[in-house]
C-alpha cells in the first residue's frame, strides 16, 4: 500500500496535471480570500472562501481522480498491482490516500491564509471556526475523491471518468434545488420507488440469471411499495425526501460554515467515503470473475 | 509447485480453457504452446491470480486460490503479455517500485533491483524513462520487473514476441538461465522457441490440454520410425524386389529415377526401425546406398496435427492424451 501511495503521489506531479490542480484549487481560494476576506475584512475564511469555491472542487476532483483506475486498466498495468502480493484493499487505499495528499495541498495553502486572518487580527474562536470549516472542506474533498475513484473503476477512458465523476457531483450539488423539486407529493415518490424496484429487481435477475426470481422480487416490491403508499402515503415522501437529502454530498458542509462543529456531517464525509471505496474494492474484485 | 485440476474459465459463456489439469513440477522450464485463442493467456492470468477460475483448483506452492491468494502471488513473478509499465517512470524508479510491492525489505531493494537489471541486460538504461525506450527493452524491463522478489516460479507470457532475432536468442539464453534457479512457464506460438529453451511441454488447442511431455517425448511418441527415405544407385526393379523382401517392409514407392539413382520411400507397417535390415538388403543385391533416413516428424508437425482438430473433436471425451494420462 505504501508503494502504491508513493508512487500515485509522484506521479502525480511527475506530469503537468498535479501542478495544474494544485494552481487551480489555490488560484481560486486566494480569489476569493482576497475579494472577500480582505477586500471586505470579513473574518469568516469558512463561509466567504471555502464555500464559495465549493463548486470549483466539481472540475478539480474528477479531473484529479480521472486516471487512477482507468489508467491502470488502459496501459494493462493493473495486471502488476493485481498479480502483486497486495490486497485489493490495498490498491484502493493506497491510491485514495494519495489523491487525498495531493488535495491537502491546496488545503495547506488555505491553512496560511487562515493564520493570516489572524495576524490581521481575527478573533480566537473566528480562527477555530475557520479551521474547522477547512477540516470538514478537505472531507467533502476526500468523499468526492472516493466516488471519483469508484467511478474511474468503471471505464478504462479517463475521460469518461471525469465526465461521469462530474455529472455525479453536480447531482450531488444540485441535489438540495431537486429535493424540494421532488418532494411536491407522493405520487412522484410513489413513481420514482416504483423505477427504483424496477431496477433492483432487474439487477438482481441479471446477477442470478433467473427471470423468475427478477419477477418475484419486483413483484414483492411493488406490493409493499403500494401498500405504503395506500396506508402510509406520508412515509413514502419522507423516504423519498431523505433518500435525496443523503444525496446532497454539499450540503453537510453547511453546517460548518454556519459556525457550529458538526460531528455528524463528519462522519457523513467519512462514511460515504468509506462506502465508495468499498464500492471500489468489490468492483475490482468482480473483475477477476468475468 | 502448481496443481491444477479441471479448471474452466468461461467468458460470458463462451468457454476459453475447459476442464484443464496438469501439474508443475519444480525446477523445471515448461512450455505452454497453442496457436492463438488457445487459452494460453487465460491459464496464465488465472495462475498469477488475476482472473478467477469459473471452477476448479489452482494451488501455488500448497497456496490455494483465491483464498490464500497473497501468499500464492508471493511466490509468483510474471510478465503479461503486455509489458505493465509506467511510461513516465525511469526504469530504475519502476523497479524500485515493483519490488516494494512485491514485499523486498528496503535494505535488499536496491541490491535486487541492481541483480535483476544486470541479469537482463538494463543496467545501462537505469535512469531513462521507460516513455523512451524500445520495445526490447520494454520487454526487458517488464522480465526484471518479474525477477524481483526472487519468486519460485516465473511465469512469462509470450515474452519473445515483437523482438528482433538478436533480442530473441537473447531472451531465450536468459530464459534458460532462469531455468536453473527457478521454476518457469513460459507461453509461446512458436515452435523452435519452445524446443529450445523448454524442458517440457504442454500443449493446447481450443482451451483443452491435447499432448505433455518433454520435447523428445512427444516427437518419439508421435513419430515411429516407420517411414524410411533412401537414394540408391541400381535398377529400379532390382531395388523394389530386394527392399520388398526384408521383414515388415509393407510397401515401396519409388519417387524419382535419375542416372540410376533411384529415390525410394519404404513404410513399415509394424513401425519399427528397419534402417539396417533395408541397408543390408540392398547391399546383399549389389545396390550401392547414397542415402537412408528414418523419417523424424518434427515438434512442429505434432503441433499442426493436434492443434488443427476441429474445436468438436478436441472436446471429444478420451481424445487427448491428457485425459489418457488421468
Amino acid at each position: 500500500m505504501k508503494a502504491i501511495f508513493k508512487r500515485e503521489f509522484r506521479s502525480s506531479f511527475s506530469g503537468m496535471m498535479g501542478w495544474l490542480l494544485t494552481a487551480f484549487l489555490t488560484a481560486a481560494s486566494a480569489l476569493y480570500f482576497f475579494a472577500n476576506n480582505l477586500g471586505f475584512g470579513l473574518p469568516d475564511f469558512g463561509y466567504y472562501t471555502l464555500y464559495q469555491t465549493l463548486f470549483v472542487l466539481l472540475v478539480y476532483v474528477p479531473v484529479l481522480a480521472m486516471r487512477s483506475f482507468a489508467e491502470e486498466k488502459h496501459s494493462r498495468t493493473d495486471q502488476l498491482l493485481l498479480t502483486s502480493p497486495v490486497s485489493v484493499w490495498g490498491i484502493v487505499l493506497g491510491k485514495f490516500l494519495a489523491m487525498c495528499a495531493v488535495f491537502a495541498l491546496p488545503c495547506l495553502v488555505d491553512v496560511v491564509l487562515i493564520l493570516v486572518l489572524r495576524v490581521l487580527g481575527c478573533t480566537n474562536i473566528a480562527l477555530l471556526s475557520n479551521f474547522s470549516s477547512l477540516l470538514c472542506y478537505y472531507l467533502v474533498g476526500c468523499a468526492a475523491i472516493a466516488i471519483c475513484e469508484f467511478l474511474s473503476s468503471l471505464t478504462e477512458n479517463q475521460i469518461i471518468a471525469a465526465v461521469l465523476g462530474f455529472g455525479a457531483l453536480l447531482l450531488a450539488y444540485l441535489m438540495p434545488g431537486l429535493q424540494s423539486l421532488f418532494s411536491a407529493g407522493s405520487v412522484m415518490a410513489l413513481v420514482v420507488f416504483t423505477v427504483l424496484a424496477a431496477v433492483a429487481a432487474f439487477c438482481a435477475g441479471l446477477r442470478s440469471r433467473s427471470f423468475t426470481l427478477g419477477c418475484l422480487l419486483f413483484a414483492a416490491l411493488a406490493v409493499g411499495i403500494a401498500v405504503l403508499f395506500t396506508v402510509r402515503s406520508a412515509w413514502l415522501t419522507t423516504a423519498f425526501s431523505s433518500v435525496l437529502g443523503g444525496l446532497a454530498l454539499f450540503q453537510p458542509f453547511e453546517d460548518f460554515v454556519n459556525g457550529s462543529f458538526s460531528v455528524p456531517a463528519l462522519v457523513y464525509y467519512i462514511s460515504a467515503a468509506g462506502l465508495f471505496l468499498f464500492f471500489t474494492a468489490q468492483g475490482i474484485e468482480k473483475r477477476r470473475w468475468n | 509447485m502448481i496443481e491444477v485440476s479441471h479448471l474452466t474459465r468461461e467468458y460470458s459463456g463462451r468457454p476459453a480453457v475447459s476442464d484443464l489439469s496438469f501439474t508443475v513440477e519444480d525446477g523445471q522450464v515448461y512450455g505452454l504452446l497453442g496457436p492463438n485463442g488457445a487459452g494460453k493467456s487465460t491459464i496464465m492470468n488465472i495462475i498469477t491470480g488475476y482472473l478467477a477460475a469459473t471452477s476448479g483448483t489452482v494451488t501455488v506452492d500448497g497456496h490455494p486460490l483465491p483464498e490464500e491468494a497473497d501468499a500464492a502471488k508471493a511466490c509468483v513473478g510474471y510478465l503479461p503479455e503486455t509489458p505493465p509499465l509506467y511510461p513516465e517512470m525511469t526504469v530504475k524508479e519502476y523497479l524500485t517500485f515493483a519490488a516494494e510491492l512485491k514485499g523486498v525489505k528496503r535494505s535488499e531493494r536496491a541490491g535486487q533491483v541492481e541483480k535483476a537489471a544486470r541479469r537482463t541486460g538494463l543496467t545501462e538504461v537505469m535512469p531513462r524513462l521507460i516513455r523512451n525506450l524500445s520495445k526490447g527493452y520494454r520487454q526487458r524491463v517488464g522480465i526484471a520487473q518479474a525477477l524481483l522478489g526472487h519468486p519460485k516460479v516465473i511465469i512469462l507470457d509470450e515474452p519473445t514476441v515483437g523482438l528482433d532475432p538478436a533480442q530473441v536468442i537473447e531472451i531465450r539464453r536468459l530464459v534458460r538461465e532462469l531455468g536453473q534457479g527457478h521454476t518457469v512457464i513460459l507461453s509461446s506460438h512458436i515452435l523452435s522457441e519452445v524446443q529450445a529453451v523448454c524442458t517440457r511441454v504442454l500443449i493446447l488447442s481450443h482451451g483443452h490440454l491435447v499432448a505433455e511431455g518433454t520435447p523428445e517425448e512427444l516427437s518419439a511418441r508421435m513419430s515411429p520410425h516407420g517411414v524410411l527415405h533412401a537414394t540408391a544407385l541400381g535398377s529400379r526393379d532390382a531395388i523394389i524386389a530386394a527392399v520388398g523382401k526384408v521383414d515388415g517392409i509393407q510397401s515401396v514407392q519409388v519417387e524419382e529415377e535419375t542416372n540410376g539413382e533411384v529415390t525410394f520411400t519404404a513404410s513399415s507397417a509394424s513401425g519399427q526401425d528397419l534402417r539396417a535390415a533395408v541397408s543390408k538388403a540392398l547391399s546383399a543385391a549389389g545396390c550401392t546406398v547414397l542415402n537412408l533416413t528414418a523419417e523424424t516428424r518434427s515438434l512442429e508437425d505434432i503441433f499442426l496435427e493436434l492443434t488443427e482438430q476441429p474445436e468438436e473433436s478436441a472436446a471429444a471425451p478420451g481424445q487427448g492424451p491428457a485425459e489418457k494420462e488421468e
